[in-house]
């Protein structure tokens, strides 16, 4: 399945006080396109983008916060899913966009033995599943919106065709950052310097 | 069970060719008291036990190499079981001392909902096993010792109850490694490339 | 990176007797680890993460293996914690080649932000891990740059890092 369609499918469940955060790769610029309002953090570098997403679940603990990572990115710091179990938060809703590749480089070790559903139930996440087509992606993604406690759902999608940027002033660091920060003083539940 | 019985018991299944990594944590005190022969390299600091004795796999292929880690250890860093996995080396067995607890501070995530083993299979390691008793823990190591691996052990074992340190000077850091590499430029396997 | 460069660093790495080619592939240099992935001289490791990477290396590297380590300046970041064991407390011989994202020059198109952080960042970190190092970004001096820097980091028992740059990278 194509890794757009599904990107598609969860920004129709995504409301303008959720959270979202992105890997580096494809992940941002389809992110971007599909939600290009409301609080998004970009192009988070490799093994970042799991443990940022957590953060922000315990500073908005009343919105679902979702986290839409990669395979190598997850695999840099796989640790952070014991991170995640443990603080066990109700409100993340974790999505590995397993495309087994580098970017445009070699394939990842999720094309040879790694099952990464299985690292992440190892690590004491008991939501944690594999979905290999759009109908298990689409009603994965709907129980992860409202289920309470982590859920982290591993979607096998196919090699993107080509490389795709998105405007960089929106997407990728300081002014991503500042997109970002602009968004949350005007979020609801924001709360800062108590 | 406890952690220095475990060690006891597998000390005499180490023959002198075999290589062994041990982990901060009491495992360097026992292993290195219990262990007076071969090369052993002490200490390894948190994340690095496993890997480091994965590439001593590289260097000598056809013996086995022991790695004693600590289950704090090897959270810090459980990406390298995907290495081990991937690499899969038929002479790497990983032990993991799992007494969950971060020396004499808190508890770890292996006394809540973490389980290594399972972290392991997800890896893609294949040959694993979680023992909570002496005679489990000596069939696995028997078996590790005998079969291709590589194996992935996780031994149960009970908080210690008072604080141990080795020997410094022939246990931690620059002083170990000196002791580590002449043990290695002796043994028969050696050998230092041509350069 | 240049295709020229690519072969006098692989042609160098064997006759210097490096056989172990251990990475996690990043942009830069992903012409350089598949050629020694396809060359059946190397014994080519891809690692999950580079503090793992850099512990494995230096278990092989002190256990008599000949080893390279590619990486950019993201990977040393991450595997700084590995180094700092590996390379100042145990002074495993590990050499390290590292594209220099954020040098001057860099045609990889990523964000400005991210490059200037590399380029603050690279040269100070190997400072403070002690690893020696140096700059590598001339074609004519880049096999002469590899031999002595093999050369050293056996010599010295340290790792040492050649930061690849200019028109031997781009």
């Amino acid at each position: 399945m194509k890794r757009f369609d599904c990107l598609k499918i969860l920004a129709s469940l995504v409301d303008e006080h959720m959270l979202a955060v992105t890997s580096l790769s494809t992940n941002t610029p389809f992110w971007f396109n599909v939600r290009p309002q409301g609080p998004n953090f970009f192009a988070l570098n490799m093994g970042l983008c799991l443990p940022f997403a957590l953060g922000l679940s315990v500073a908005f603990p009343k919105r679902k916060i979702i986290a839409i990572d990669s395979d190598g990115s997850l695999m840099n710091d796989s640790s952070s899913l014991i991170t995640v179990a443990d603080v066990n938060p109700p409100n993340l809703a974790a999505f590995v966009m397993d495309n087994g590749s580098y970017a445009h480089m070699g394939s990842t070790f999720t094309t040879r033995k790694t099952d990464l559903a299985k690292m992440a139930q190892g690590a004491g996440i008991a939501n944690a599943s594999t979905v290999k087509t759009l109908e298990e992606f689409s009603s994965a993604a709907k129980q992860a919106m409202e289920n309470v406690g982590p859920t982290l759902i591993v979607a096998k999608v196919e090699r993107d065709a080509g490389r795709v940027s998105a405007d960089r002033s929106r997407t990728s660091g300081r002014p991503m950052r500042e997109w970002f920060m602009d968004a949350l003083r005007r979020h609801p539940d924001y709360k800062a310097g108590r | 069970m406890k952690r220095f019985d475990c060690l006891k018991l597998l000390a005499p299944m180490v023959d002198q060719h075999m290589l062994t990594v041990t982990s901060l944590s009491s495992n360097t005190a026992f292993w290195s008291d219990l262990r007076r022969e071969g090369a052993n390299f002490f200490g390894c600091n948190m994340g690095l036990c496993i890997p480091f004795a994965l590439g001593l796999t590289a260097a000598f292929p056809k013996r086995k190499v022991i790695a004693l880690d600590s289950d704090g250890s090897l959270m810090n860093d459980t990406s390298s079981l995907i290495t081990v996995a991937d690499v899969n080396p038929p002479n790497l067995v990983a032990i993991v001392m799992d007494n969950g607890s971060y020396a004499r501070m808190g508890s770890t995530f292996t006394t809540r909902k973490t389980d290594l083993e399972k972290i392991a299979q997800g890896a893609g390691i294949a040959n694993t096993a979680t023992v909570r008793s002496e005679e489990a823990l000596s069939a696995a190591a028997q078996q590790a010792l005998e079969t291709s691996g590589p194996h992935f052990i996780v031994a149960k074992v009970e908080p210690d109850t008072v604080r141990v340190k080795g020997d410094p000077h022939r246990t931690y850091g620059r002083f170990m490694r000196e002791v580590f590499m002449d043990a290695v430029r002796h043994h028969p396997d050696y050998q230092q490339a041509r350069k | 990176m240049d295709q020229h460069s690519v072969e006098v660093i692989v042609e160098t790495l064997k006759e210097q007797g490096i056989d172990l080619a251990v990475t996690l592939p990043e942009e830069p240099t992903y012409s350089l680890t598949e050629a020694m992935r396809e060359d059946p001289f190397f014994q080519a490791v891809t690692v999950a993460g580079e503090g793992n990477g850099l512990a494995f290396c230096a278990g092989a590297a002190l256990g008599g293996r000949r080893v390279v380590f590619v990486t950019g300046i993201a990977g040393l970041l991450v595997g700084s914690w590995a180094l700092s064991q590996m390379g100042m407390v145990y002074g495993a011989p590990i050499l390290i080649l590292a594209s220099y994202r954020g040098d001057f020059g860099d045609h990889s198109g990523i964000p400005g932000s991210q490059l200037l952080m590399f380029k603050q960042v690279a040269e100070p970190l190997l400072g403070a891990l002690r690893v020696p190092y140096r700059v590598v970004n001339q074609k004519a001096t880049l096999k002469r740059m590899i031999q002595e820097g093999s050369f050293a980091c056996q010599d010295y028992s340290h790792p040492i890092v050649l930061l690849l740059s200019g028109e031997v990278l781009w």
